[in-house]
């Protein structure tokens, strides 16, 4: 029987239509269609290196976590010590699946949890503006991504987000009771598709291979 | 000191904790209703509070006069300091930045600099700190709050502090309370919701009503508080301890089979051995990412037809 792919990162394209900047609607519902027709994104050289900046960070996290050796980090060293204290012993980039059965369809649900220790699945995020500017606090409230990754990993106790900007750490942690369900987000995205006439694009772009 | 699960106490432990709200609504007595507790007035506000509440308090001139009254022995006898409010708080270390180095901290218009606020944010974290884990004692930062719009025009609250502090003040601390009225009743939320942040920790969340205080009524709301945490600790010590040291031991096996991996027979042994151990907690993912990574290091790859590792190059023939 045919499964189909739920991954957070689809899950948190779609919500950001209902949490985009007001007057950006039409925008964020392209880029949902975009993702939902898994087509490559269309990145100017800034949000490129944007990118790039969290992918290097992030590894420079798990090198500094492992014990391997690295070279310092001219801007973000900081950063990268105090995330990388949290997460010695972690496993790193543990990838996770999960089949749920939700109005009729089988969802494989798909997830790559960036460290995993003792119970605790932590997700390392890099920010390019400085927190000065920034208001982190709730930040991650709405993100559909712990529900899902308890779902993935349901002996796991605790949900942390590691956040940095290459100098400081803030950290949102979340537990099992405090968030919605995996099942409840993915009935109303299947909603979303079927009252959007999307529901046949998501099943032939997104189907699981065997 | 070595203290097993079944002999540890946590009558000692000591909380830190963030209050927010509207001017008014009372953060203060709440924050004093916390044990023994001495307030740092940066922000003249003790005079607000009821004359049978009030307690003992620091008033001060500079950040200076407050490190050495925090050096001194009558500190002893507190076992909460409350810092009223936060934001005034840093103000206090902008002026003490400008001043210990103005060259690098100060603008050439007497403003503080980029650098003037890294050494704010750097100090209060310090003090953070030292009043944590070198005093000992409990942490309670009030904060105004400041009410704002989102993207879509919801107000939001989020709480009143200059710079990156208002980012890295949550980390440290156990408890972050929204404290607001509903109705005619004074609730402290633990747990966030999408018009304001907060956190919980040790089983503390959701709505905690403070009852209204008579002239004859003990203000130890917080006490009560720190208390049930406390016992949360103590419940939940007894409760997880078994599981992780049972992961604990689980993990010095898993480390021990994938020693003994150095070939396809020994791998497809430990991906027998080690499924059928007592795991606990995530031990079992954990260890089926560390035998992963070891397979792969000696040229190995996981083939779900022959339902076992063989070499990379005989699963891509």
């Amino acid at each position: 029987m045919a499964k189909y792919l739920i991954t957070q990162s689809l899950l948190s394209s779609w919500l950001y239509i209902y949490d985009c900047f007001e007057g950006n609607e039409d925008g964020a519902m392209d880029a949902f269609l975009h993702t939902l027709r898994r087509e490559p994104e269309d990145l100017d050289d800034e949000q490129r290196q944007r990118i790039q900046n969290g992918i290097d960070f992030e590894q420079a996290v798990y090198t500094e976590a492992s014990g391997q050796p690295r070279a310092p980090h001219p801007k973000w060293e900081h950063g990268i010590c105090e995330i990388a204290a949290f997460l010695k012993g972690a496993q790193f980039q543990v990838k996770a699946y999960r089949e749920i059965e939700i109005a009729g369809i089988t969802f494989l649900v798909y997830g790559i949890l960036d460290a995993l220790r003792k119970g605790v699945i932590y997700d390392v995020k890099f920010k390019n503006k400085s927190f000065g500017s920034l208001d982190l606090a709730g930040d991650y409230l709405g993100s559909p991504q712990h529900p899902l990754y308890f779902y993935l990993v349901p002996e796991a106790r605790q949900f942390r987000y590691m956040v940095s900007d290459g100098q400081d750490l803030y950290i949102e942690q979340y537990e099992p009771e405090d968030c919605p369900s995996a099942a409840d987000l993915i009935l109303q995205f299947v909603q979303f598709l079927k009252a959007n006439n999307l529901l046949d694009t998501y099943l032939q772009h997104w189907q699981a291979r065997s | 000191m070595i203290v097993s699960p079944e002999n540890m106490t946590f009558d000692g432990k000591k909380f830190s904790m963030i209050l927010y709200g509207s001017p008014g609504i009372g953060k203060t007595t709440l924050a004093l209703s916390a044990p023994d507790p001495v307030l740092i007035d940066f922000d003249r506000g003790m005079s607000r509070v009821r004359s049978q509440h009030r307690k003992t308090a620091i008033f001060c001139d500079t950040y200076e006069d407050v490190l050495n009254d925090l050096a001194s022995p009558d500190m002893k006898q507190f076992q909460t300091i409350v810092v009223d409010t936060g934001g005034s708080f840093i103000t206090y270390l902008q002026d003490w930045a400008m001043r210990a180095d103005p060259k690098v901290n100060c603008q050439k218009n007497g403003a503080i600099s980029l650098k003037g606020f890294g050494a704010v944010k750097m100090e209060f974290s310090r003090f953070t700190s030292y009043v944590k884990d070198t005093l000992n004692k409990n942490l309670i930062y009030v904060f105004h709050s400041l009410e704002q719009m989102d993207k879509d025009g919801n107000p939001q609250v989020r709480l009143m502090c200059e710079g990156a502090a208002k980012n890295i003040v949550w980390t440290p601390c156990d408890f972050g309370g929204y404290v607001q009225m509903i109705g005619d009743r004074r609730d402290v939320c633990f747990t966030p919701e999408q018009e304001f942040f907060a956190k919980g920790c040790h089983g503390i969340k959701g709505h905690w009503t403070v009852p209204e205080l008579g002239p004859a009524d003990t203000n130890d709301f917080i006490t009560k508080l720190f208390d049930k945490a406390k016992a949360n600790i103590a419940a939940e010590a007894e409760e997880y301890a078994p599981l992780k040291e049972q992961y604990d031991r689980v993990m010095e096996m898993v480390h021990q089979i994938l020693d003994t991996v150095k070939d396809e027979e020994t791998a497809n042994r430990a991906l027998q051995d080690i499924p059928n151990l007592a795991h606990a907690l995530t031990s079992k993912r954990e260890s089926s990412a560390m035998l992963s990574e070891c397979a792969k290091n000696i040229g190995l790859i996981y083939s779900k037809s022959a339902g076992g590792f063989v070499r990379k190059e005989e699963k891509e023939a």
